[in-house]
This record gives structure tokens, C-alpha cells and sequence, in this order.
């Protein structure tokens, strides 16, 4: 059983985590380097997705569905984190002539 | 059968203290917009339904019954771990004794301030106030345990407090008043203290379980709780050291003066030990320490009263003097002598206050007896009511103070306290004197004020006249000339050798013993002896008389202390010049140097110094929120990552 029990061929864990691994890298590197909030929106999203890749693929391994319901409930949440993000995006960089994050300090302390 | 009786009319209890308070209430709440005639009805009612209810609890006692009221749901129940603490009402006839005098010359008394204070401003809350006094009084009286008494003793202590104030745009009325509920104040501390000791070791509060446990206490528990029960009773009943603080209390209103500070409130130190007698009787040494201090506070009273000027401080120190011959009787266990002192002086002196109410009202506002003089044919009332007051006050048979004053000597001298009965005589024949002195010189002779005090009276006379209805004018009198028969025949109570009042009231409570001692033979010995007060108290009026009396001056027979005599006197012996260097000059240098040290140091210093450290945090922990969005990222990564890290860390270094 270390493989995932899909007919025909047998990905390892191993594989999956990999993959996640990978997409939470590149949004985690995205999200520190880029200036623009639609790239870093993106980037989060990046993450989101290495996250319920690592849900899923550990749910099945331990053949425990509650993994997989709780993906989709994290889908649903992304969405709506996701209009809310833009919304709040559209909001602060309507009044700047152009959006970068750094731009915005107005809060320091 | 007892039982029934008291579930029957064990309301009668409750009754008492809140018709006054329901009167306070509404007073304080609305008093403002009834008319003065609705606020006086509204008072005087009230006192009246207390009065009555009262004396049908009298009433019920005298056949037999024992009136108590248990702390129902409707008041504060203490939980099982403290038995004995409840506040509940008792009608024994200590208590009834107490109460029947302090509703009745309370409403005497309420009834002559509608007169007396006429078209004050304040008038409602003069009646709330006084009416709160009775509701406070009348919980003390007739609570059955330290715990109700010490309730009803700080309020007491309030609504004294605030009458002494009351007129309070005269700045003596409130340093009067301010120093009136401080030096009572210490006596609370007193109770606060023996109750805790009391409890300690008896396990209870109530009267009835402290009697039946009193025998039991230990003899230092004992000693130190009865010597710091005398503690309070010294101060509230204006007793040496802690006297000083009634005569200045006369700046109140002089019906306030008659009520609290003369017939009820002062004597709540009589009624406490009084009240704690068995455990007074179980150390022989604290009682004895209350007698003498009643006989100190006796003499000294009627000494310092001797050369007062001012007519309500010579009765104020009369006040201190009267009191100590109740403690001297208490505290030598002759108890039915002392409260009969106590009902007694209740009746003169009310009415002396009173009679020199109409004078001071008369008047407008002069006190100085060395300003009065010839006012008996301007006002016959108050000439032949202070004349029954004196006599009475000086014990001069038939009046009632003789009845009660002989039988406080008489106990002791039948005790073989020959100090205490020398210390009582002297300070009779001295009250013969200063009665007498006050009469003669406000109602005798010519006017003494500069250019004749007629002048001021006559003027005086005639505004009073026109601006004060006859209704108010009877308000005044019809009290006076009550009180004025009752100190004539309240001696009747109880004459000597027959059965009164006194006996059927207060024979239950403390037992036959505490009416003439157990050396009954040595009532008929004391004969001469017994003669001599009144003797000595005659000599002293009629010397009096001779110095102050009509035509004392024209003879040139005006006696003339030496200056430092007359000054000493004047100065009540300078014992408020003492407390002054002592206590007082300590307390405010304290307050000085806490002001210099504790203030700008330690308070001041800790406040600011905490609002720096907060400056100090939020200025570092204002870095970290500069705002660049992608660092607060950085933040949030490293942060995940470091958990990951520990909890990877964690998993293997335990498997």
C-alpha cells in the first residue's frame, strides 16, 4: 500500500508531495519577490493549491475521505478569499497610477 | 405561648424603623416639590406610626410576650459557614425601653421643628434627614445582634453627620460636622474590632447566644472586647478623651441638638453596655473601667459646663456630665439605675434644649448667654419650662432627675464605690450650680448684652410676632410644655421601693440584682448619705442664684473667676488644644509628607513611568510595522516555515 490504489498505474505519494512541493515554492518565491498585488494574488493561489494537492493526496493514502471534503471546502473558501482579495486590490489601486505593493505604507507605525 | 406572640406581632419591630425611612425617602426624592406643609405632615406621620407601633410592641412585652423578628428571605441571610451574623429585629424590653424614648421625644421633637424650622430653605431635607436619623436610631435599638447594632450605629453616625452640617454655608457647621463622624468614627473601629473578637471566640453576634456564651469566653477575650466596646460607647456617647466633638456638634439646629445630640444618639454607648452586660459582668475589671469613665466624663462635664458662655454648650457639656451618671450606673451593673437616668435625662434634657430653642429662635440666632438676660416675662413658657428642666436636671425632689440620679448614687454607694459616689455628689452639687446659671442668667436680671439686650429683643419680639403663624408658634410649645410635665413626674416611673415601669421593662433583661445591688439593707442605710447630692445640688442653685440672679449686679455681687480659671473653663480644658498639638498636627504633617513623597513619588512616578514603558514598547514594536506589504509576506513565511521546522524537529527527535 505505499502506492495511491489508482488502477493501472501506481503514483507514489512521493510524487504528489513533489508536485506540492514544487507550486508552494514558486507561489511562496512569487509572493516575496513580486510587486504586483494581481501577481501575488496568484501566487497565493499557487499555494492554495499546493496545499489541497497535499490534502488530497494524503486523504487517499490514508484512505480517509474527510481529507478530500476538507479540499473542497478549502476550494470554496479560496474563491471567495480570491473576490474579496481583488475587490480590495481594485479598491486601493484605483486612486495610484499604478499598482505596486510597495506604494502602499500609509499604515506604518 | 411566647412563640405565638412573637410570630404574631413581630412586625410590630419592622414597622418601627420603616415608617421613618419611607418617610426619608420620599422626602429626599420629592421633598422638593410638596409644600412645607406636606413635608411636615408627611415626617411627623411617619414618627407617629414609628411611636405607635412601638408602643404596641411595649404593649405585647408587658404581657408577656418576647417580640423578635428572625432575618426572613426579605433581608440579608448569611450562608451556613456563618451562623450568628444575620441582621434580625428583637423587642426585649432593653430595646423597647430604648425605642418608646426615642420615637417618643422624637416625635415631640419632630413636631417643635416644624415650628423651629419654618421657612428654611432647606426643610425637606432637614425632615429627610432627621426622619432617616430615627429609621437609623430605631435599627440600632432594635437590632438583635452586633451586626444590626453596628448597621443602625453608622448610620446614626451619618444622619448626626449631616444635621450637624446641615446649615452648610457656616464653615464651624462643617468642620463641627467633619469632626463629629471622625471621632465616632474611631469608636466603630472599636466594635468592628470586639465583634471580630466576639465571633472569633463565641462563634455568634446575637445578643441572646452572646449572653448565654459570655460566661464561657476566655479572660483576655473578654477584658479586651469589653474595653473596646467602651472604646465606641466613649466616643459616641461623648465620654472622656473622646468628648470633644459635642460641643462643637451644637452648630447644628437646635432640635437636632435636643433629638440626637442630647436625648437619643449619645446615649448609644449607655445601650452597648448596656446591651453587652453579661459579658461585662463575667470581668469585673472592664466594668469597673466603664463606671469610671462615666464618673470622669460626669465630673469633668459639670465642671467645664460651669464656664461656658455659649447657652447650647453648656447644655452640650451638661450632655457629657448626664451621660456619665448612666455608665457609672451601667458599669457598675446597677443597669435599671443607668436607663432609668437615661429616660429620665431623655425628658429635661430635650426640653432644656428645647426652651432654649424658643430663646435662640426669639432671639434670631443669639446664643451668648452674657448677651441674654430678663427674658421671663417676654416668654413665660420657656422661663418656667428651663425652671422645670433645672430642677429636674440638678435633682431636686420631686423632679424625675432626682428619682434616677439617687439611684445611680445609691447603687454606688451600696457597691462600697466610694470614689464613684464621691466623684457623682460633687458633680450634682456642680450641676445645681450651672443649671441654675443658665436660667438666671437668660431669663433674670436686666439684659447683658451691650446697650441691654432689650433693645435687640424688643425688636426681635415684634418680627417674630408678625411673620410667624400661630400654628407654627404652638408647633414649638405644645412640645416643650409636655416635656415639661414629664420631667416634672417622670421620676414616678419608678419611685424607690415600689414597682413602675422601670422594674416590669427591664427586671426581665438584666434580673432583680441590677436594681439596688444585692445588698438590698444598704437601700434604707443610705440615708444621709442619700441627702447629701440634693444638699449640695440646692447649695449649688441657690449659689447660682445669689451670683447671677436679679439684682446680682446692681449689688455688685458678680463673682469674678481668676482670668485662668475663667479661660481653662471657657476652653473646656484644653483638651481640644491637646488633640490639636497631638493628633491633629501629626495627621496633617503626614498628609504633607505623603503630598511630598507619595504623590510625586510614588504614585505619580509609577503612572508616568508606565506611561513611558508603553511609549517606549509601541516605539519598538512600530518597527515591525512599516507597511511594506512583501516583508509582512517574508514574515508570514518564515514564521510557517519555522513551525514546520519545529514540528519536524519534534517528530524525530520523539520517534
Amino acid at each position: 500500500m505505499s502506492g495511491v490504489a489508482v488502477p493501472g498505474v501506481a503514483v507514489p505519494i512521493q510524487a504528489y508531495l513533489a508536485v506540492a512541493l514544487v507550486l508552494f515554492a514558486i507561489g511562496a518565491g512569487g509572493l516575496a519577490v513580486r510587486r504586483s498585488p494581481l501577481a501575488m494574488l496568484m501566487c497565493i493561489e499557487l499555494m492554495w493549491g499546493a496545499a489541497n494537492l497535499a490534502l488530497v493526496a494524503f486523504a487517499r493514502r490514508i484512505g480517509d475521505m474527510g481529507g478530500q471534503v476538507m479540499a473542497f471546502f478549502a476550494i470554496t473558501v479560496a474563491a471567495a478569499e480570491v473576490a474579496i482579495g481583488l475587490a480590495l486590490v481594485v479598491l486601493i489601486f484605483r486612486p495610484r497610477p499604478r499598482a505596486d505593493v510597495d506604494d502602499v505604507q500609509e499604515l506604518k507605525g | 405561648m411566647h412563640g405565638q406572640q412573637a410570630g404574631q406581632w413581630g412586625w410590630l419591630l419592622a414597622v418601627a424603623p420603616a415608617a421613618p425611612l419611607a418617610a426619608s425617602l420620599i422626602l429626599a426624592a420629592f421633598g422638593r416639590r410638596l409644600s412645607a406643609r406636606a413635608v411636615a405632615w408627611t415626617a411627623v406621620t411617619a414618627v407617629g406610626v414609628a411611636a405607635a407601633a412601638v408602643a404596641g410592641a411595649v404593649a405585647v412585652y408587658l404581657s408577656g410576650g418576647l417580640l423578635r423578628l428572625a432575618p426572613a428571605g426579605w433581608w440579608w441571610q448569611p450562608g451556613s459557614q456563618a451562623p450568628g451574623l444575620g441582621v434580625g429585629l428583637q423587642g426585649d424590653g432593653l430595646s423597647l425601653w430604648f425605642a418608646l424614648i426615642v420615637t417618643g421625644v422624637g416625635f415631640l421633637i419632630h413636631v417643635y421643628s416644624v415650628g423651629y424650622m419654618a421657612g428654611d430653605p432647606g426643610f425637606a431635607r432637614y425632615f429627610a434627614e432627621l426622619t432617616y436619623f430615627l429609621f437609623a436610631m430605631l435599627l440600632l435599638v432594635l437590632a438583635d445582634g452586633l451586626m444590626g447594632m453596628l448597621l443602625g450605629w453608622a448610620n446614626v453616625g451619618l444622619a448626626s453627620y449631616l444635621l450637624i452640617g446641615f446649615w452648610h454655608h457656616r464653615p464651624d457647621a462643617r468642620a463641627a460636622s467633619m469632626k463629629a463622624f471622625l471621632v465616632t468614627l474611631t469608636g466603630e473601629v472599636g466594635i468592628v474590632l470586639a465583634s471580630g473578637m466576639l465571633w472569633g471566640a463565641a462563634g455568634t453576634l446575637r445578643f441572646a447566644e452572646l449572653a448565654e456564651r459570655a460566661g464561657g469566653l476566655s479572660r483576655e477575650v473578654a477584658v479586651a472586647a469589653g474595653l473596646l466596646l467602651l472604646w465606641a460607647a466613649a466616643a459616641k456617647s461623648a465620654q472622656l478623651p473622646l468628648h470633644v466633638w459635642l460641643p462643637d456638634a451644637m452648630a447644628g439646629p437646635t432640635p437636632v441638638s435636643a433629638l440626637i445630640h442630647a436625648a437619643t444618639m449619645v446615649t448609644a454607648g449607655v445601650y452597648l453596655t448596656a446591651r453587652m452586660h453579661p459579658l461585662y459582668a463575667a470581668v469585673p475589671q472592664a466594668s469597673l473601667a466603664v463606671a469610671w469613665v462615666g464618673a470622669a466624663s460626669c465630673l469633668f462635664g459639670a465642671v467645664v459646663a460651669c464656664g461656658q458662655t455659649d447657652i447650647k454648650r453648656v447644655l452640650a457639656y451638661s450632655t457629657m456630665s448626664q451621660v456619665g451618671y448612666m455608665l457609672m450606673g451601667v458599669g457598675l451593673l446597677a443597669q435599671m439605675a443607668g436607663l432609668f437616668h437615661f429616660f429620665t435625662q431623655a425628658f429635661f434634657k430635650a426640653l432644656l434644649f428645647l426652651a432654649a430653642g424658643l430663646v435662640i429662635h426669639r432671639l434670631q440666632g443669639e446664643q451668648d448667654l452674657t448677651r441674654m438676660g430678663g427674658l421671663a416675662r417676654s416668654m413665660p413658657l420657656a422661663y418656667w419650662a428651663t425652671w422645670a428642666g433645672a430642677l429636674a436636671m440638678a435633682g431636686i425632689p420631686p423632679f424625675s432627675g432626682y428619682f434616677s440620679k439617687e439611684a445611680v448614687l445609691e447603687a454606688a454607694w451600696s457597691r462600697g464605690q466610694t470614689g464613684l459616689w464621691a466623684a457623682g455628689t460633687l458633680a450634682a452639687g456642680l450641676t445645681g450650680f450651672y443649671s441654675f446659671r443658665l436660667l438666671a442668667l437668660a431669663f433674670l436680671g436686666p439684659g447683658r448684652g451691650p446697650g441691654g439686650s432689650r433693645g435687640v429683643q424688643q425688636a426681635a419680639t415684634a418680627a417674630g410676632h408678625h411673620e410667624e403663624p400661630a400654628v407654627l408658634r404652638r408647633a414649638m410649645e405644645v412640645p416643650v410644655a409636655v416635656l415639661a410635665v414629664l420631667s416634672a413626674v417622670g421620676g414616678l416611673a419608678w419611685v424607690p421601693g415600689r414597682t413602675g415601669w422601670v422594674p416590669r421593662m427591664l427586671e426581665p433583661v438584666f434580673g432583680t440584682t441590677a436594681a439596688h445591688g444585692p445588698a438590698g439593707e444598704a437601700h434604707g442605710a443610705a440615708g444621709a448619705v442619700g441627702w447629701l447630692p440634693v444638699a449640695l445640688a440646692a447649695a449649688g442653685a441657690c449659689l447660682a442664684l445669689y451670683l447671677y440672679g436679679p439684682g446680682a449686679r446692681a449689688a455688685g455681687r458678680r463673682w469674678r473667676a481668676p482670668a485662668g480659671l475663667q479661660r481653662a473653663l471657657a476652653e473646656g480644658l484644653y483638651v481640644d488644644l491637646a488633640y490639636r498639638r497631638t493628633v491633629v498636627e501629626a495627621v496633617v504633617h503626614l498628609g504633607a509628607w505623603l503630598e511630598r513623597v507619595a504623590e510625586t513619588v510614588w504614585i505619580d512616578g509609577s503612572v508616568r513611568g508606565v506611561g513611558a514603558l508603553a511609549a517606549l514598547l509601541s516605539s519598538l514594536l512600530g518597527r515591525a510595522q512599516a507597511g511594506p506589504v512583501r516583508r509582512y509576506a517574508l514574515g508570514l513565511l518564515a514564521g510557517g516555515a519555522a513551525v514546520v521546522a519545529w514540528a519536524v524537529w519534534s517528530t524525530w527527535s520523539a520517534g
